[in-house]
């Protein structure tokens, strides 16, 4: 009994920690209280929680809670070096941030999560942001609310999020999707024509479900990300307010009116001001004068 | 009588019948009914050159005469409209549809009689078979009865219509004129008109004048004495609206359906009046009978193009009914309602870019949006959308609608939503489309008295060519006279040629966007 005792009292501090690291590494995952116990039973609790204490404000260790108990995890040395200046607020903030993957968190449910007052959780990620570990990006759907994510490429899911990486409408990308859809919708359209049965069957045919349109641009990959079917029908929607589409598809825009854009005053910027003999009128009018010569 | 229709027509009544007639309408459209004291002691015309001047509004359907406002026994007042006058603009689209529908014969019909306003039947038919002799070959001849014919035809189908029958100077009690019998086909009176057209002779002028003298004092009565004709300015109207859907169907659907609408309309020319918004319905079973044998288009396949044509978004089409193999009605008002539409987009198009035109068409659609909501549904970025909505809202193609939450209208507690009204953005382009054919005209017109100089200078050497050659010159000395225009002044007048042509392209052009905007508005204003 004497041996015993002494043998727990030659345990060396470090060597707890670099077991309890080794043990970490061992299970990515985590690992409980109950695992360090049976690695080391003859440890005892005491000392046990100075080392994990110790390891967790080294920051080595990442302390989580599961359905179980406390589990330790590993940290990786990135993150560890990412950390060095910051205070333990900040670390906690980064933390609770960390953990909401990439769906990111709204900054009031930071505020519940590490129980900080509003102006310090703000100054806080004030000063995370500019170290650059983490990003504000606004949501369409409800912009006084700012959302907090990591450095990293936004959620694909919800759809406002998607179209806002760059805290706006990624519009180069939504012409580009909506220039796709028509082609394929067109491209449809012709094969029906060309199919020259009777006019129901190829009214039918030229249609396209949403299913086969959002099935296409997959196939495509013009796109990093995935699109969701609902993604797809807002493209067709832009589409139906650009004239090109119907809910039912249509080729050919319908008849192009002669319009006043035949000629000069219909995009003329000075329309209002153009009487005869005043200082812009038909007599003198320099754009009639391009057009005439055109 | 807005400022712009004013400006044009008064353009229009200078260029067609000089300053006078102008003064004198002009003068009409902007006071209103007036009596002939008025007019003069107002414009300070002569009574004499006044009354010419009604006289020719009158013969040519820009001017009604009605007895006074005080009564019978009060003189009689004359009136004048800016959709009368504007018809003038028209008459190119006028005579060439007479040309695409009754050949050169008609074209040249309507022609003199949209030159002369009111004319007896034989009169026309001499002038006509004239033209037409002179632009045939040697030794042709245009038949008196070739010319009559068309002219039936004319009449037959409603392009020309009987001058109202004025009661005598001694009446002026009961002055107001007929309205023309719209109702049945007038009788084309039987005219003992024989014979064939007379080539006029190339010859001296002498003889050209003795020959037009002739033919004024020509006296042969050929048995339809006042009885006048006119072109039926309506008829053409609805002629240009059939024509409007069909091609409207035909560029959204296809060549087929176009044929079966086409044929609807046909078959309800006459049973539908020109206001009404449906045209009578009609079975299938007719439309199947009455389509042109040409396209053979079995009984089901015309059911399921009548049946697309009933789903098309467009409503061109409407089922009324299950009687007869199924009703269907052509929607006339909610045609032209889209055609509009489809005009006004194309403007906002053109004007501001098509992201513009899609913000237009979001809110055409959906009536009333908040910004928010305009960015979202448009997928354009908030900063561009909101650039987009305040330049429309600037032009006025856009409305803003305030809803407040509270009584006190507090900007924050207020919501704002876009919307777009149809009839008056419609009524707004109309008038900018009146101010550009304005333009169009005051532009050619200036090139012209530019270019005068020269012009005068052409039309001399031109005179001085036919006499030489008509009197037999050699080719030394008509070479020599046409080297009296330089190479530069010869490019300057074509230069001119191509800028008139194609300023007056593109008023007939502006005019059948005048056309459409007007045929709407007056629908609207009429289902009310």
């Amino acid at each position: 009994t004497c041996l015993w005792k002494k043998e727990t009292n030659t345990l060396d501090v470090a060597e707890v920690e670099s077991r309890i690291k080794a043990l970490c590494q061992q299970f990515p995952h985590g690992i409980t209280d109950q695992v360090i116990q049976n690695d080391m039973p003859h440890l005892e609790p005491q000392q046990r929680a100075m080392a994990i204490n110790k390891l967790l404000s080294l920051g080595q260790l990442d302390l989580l809670r599961n359905s179980s108990g406390l589990l330790y995890r590993m940290k990786d040395i990135q993150s560890t070096s990412k950390m060095k200046g910051s205070d333990n607020q900040e670390k906690l903030v980064y933390q609770v941030i960390e953990d909401a993957g990439n769906k990111g968190i709204w900054s009031r449910d930071i505020r519940f999560k590490s129980n900080l007052p509003l102006t310090e959780v703000n100054k806080i990620l004030k000063n995370l942001e500019s170290k650059k570990l983490i990003k504000a990006v606004k949501s369409v759907a409800v912009s006084f609310k700012i959302l907090n994510v990591k450095m990293q490429r936004c959620e694909v899911s919800p759809l406002t999020r998607r179209w806002t990486f760059d805290q706006d409408f990624e519009s180069e990308f939504v012409e580009v999707l909506n220039q796709q859809c028509f082609k394929f919708l067109q491209s449809k359209a012709e094969a029906a024509r060309d199919n020259k049965q009777s006019p129901m069957v190829q009214r039918n045919s030229s249609f396209a479900t949403s299913h086969e349109v959002w099935k296409y641009i997959c196939e495509l990959g013009i796109s990093k990300v995935d699109l969701s079917m609902d993604d797809i029908e807002t493209i067709l929607n832009t589409l139906i307010y650009d004239g090109k589409v119907e809910m039912t598809v249509i080729a050919a825009k319908e008849g192009t009116v002669g319009s006043v854009d035949g000629t000069p005053c219909g995009l003329c910027p000075v329309f209002d001001d153009c009487h005869e003999g005043g200082e812009i009128s038909p007599s003198n009018c320099i754009y009639m004068a391009e057009w005439l010569d055109f | 009588m807005t400022s712009q229709g004013v400006r044009l027509c008064s353009l229009l009544l200078r260029e067609h019948f000089g300053e006078v007639v102008e003064k004198v309408g002009t003068h009409l459209l902007r006071g209103g009914a007036q009596n002939l004291r008025t007019i003069i002691h107002e414009t300070g015309i002569s009574l004499d050159l006044v009354k010419k001047s009604l006289c020719v509004l009158v013969q040519h359907g820009a001017c009604v005469f009605s007895s006074g406002r005080k009564g019978p026994g009060s003189p009689t007042e004359y009136r004048t409209s800016c959709d009368w006058i504007l018809r003038i603009l028209r008459y190119p689209r006028y005579i060439y549809t007479a040309k695409t529908l009754y050949g050169d014969t008609g074209e040249l019909i309507i022609e003199e009689l949209l030159q002369r306003g009111h004319l007896t039947m034989s009169s026309t038919v001499k002038t006509v078979a004239d033209r037409l002799t002179q632009n045939m070959e040697e030794g042709c001849c245009m038949d008196y009865n070739e010319v009559s014919s068309a002219f039936a035809k004319l009449v037959e189908t409603h392009f020309l219509q009987r001058c109202p029958s004025m009661v005598g100077p001694g009446t002026t009690a009961s002055a107001t004129p007929a309205t023309p019998a719209t109702t049945g086909t007038p009788a084309v009176p039987h005219i003992t008109l024989v014979g064939r057209g007379k080539r006029q002779l190339c010859g001296e002028d002498g003889e050209d004048q003795r020959n037009t003298k002739k033919a004024k004092t020509d006296s042969q009565t050929h048995g339809d004495e006042g009885i006048c004709w006119q072109v039926n300015f309506e008829r053409f109207h609805l002629h240009f609206r059939d024509q409007a859907i069909i091609s409207a169907v035909a560029n959204k659907l296809d060549q087929t359906s176009s044929e079966i609408v086409r044929t609807m309309l046909r078959m309800s020319e006459v049973t539908t009046s020109p206001t009404a918004a449906y045209t009578k319905p009609l079975s299938a079973n007719e439309i199947f009978r009455s389509l042109p044998t040409s396209y053979n288009i079995p009984r089901p396949i015309l059911d399921q193009y009548l049946t697309l044509l009933v789903d098309d978004p467009m409503e061109f089409v409407g089922k009324s009914g299950e009687s007869g193999g199924g009703m269907y009605v052509v929607n006339l008002h909610r045609a032209l309602a889209n055609l509009a539409r489809a005009t006004l987009e194309s403007v906002v198009q053109e004007r501001f870019g098509s992201r513009s035109a899609r913000i237009f068409r979001l809110l055409l659609r959906k009536r009333h949006l908040e910004q928010k909501q305009v960015e979202d549904f448009a997928m354009i970025p908030a900063k561009e959308a909101k650039d987009m909505l305040y330049t429309l809202l600037s032009e006025n193609l856009v409305q803003l609608q305030e809803i407040p939450k509270t009584p006190d209208f507090a900007p924050s507690r207020t919501f704002y939503l876009y919307t777009v009204n149809q009839l008056p953005t419609a009524r707004m382009l109309l008038q900018n489309c009146y101010k550009t054919v304005g333009n169009l005209i005051e532009r050619r017109l200036f090139e012209s008295k530019e270019s005068k100089r020269l012009l005068e200078k052409s039309q001399r050497i031109e005179a001085i060519l036919a006499s030489l050659q008509a009197s037999g010159a050699e080719p030394e000395q008509l070479t020599e006279v046409e080297e009296m225009i330089t190479a530069t002044e010869k490019q300057q007048l074509e230069a001119l040629r191509l800028h008139i042509n194609k300023l007056d392209s593109a008023e007939n052009q502006v005019d059948e966007s005048i056309f459409l905007i007007e045929s709407y508005v007056t629908s609207t204003m009429s289902a009310y």
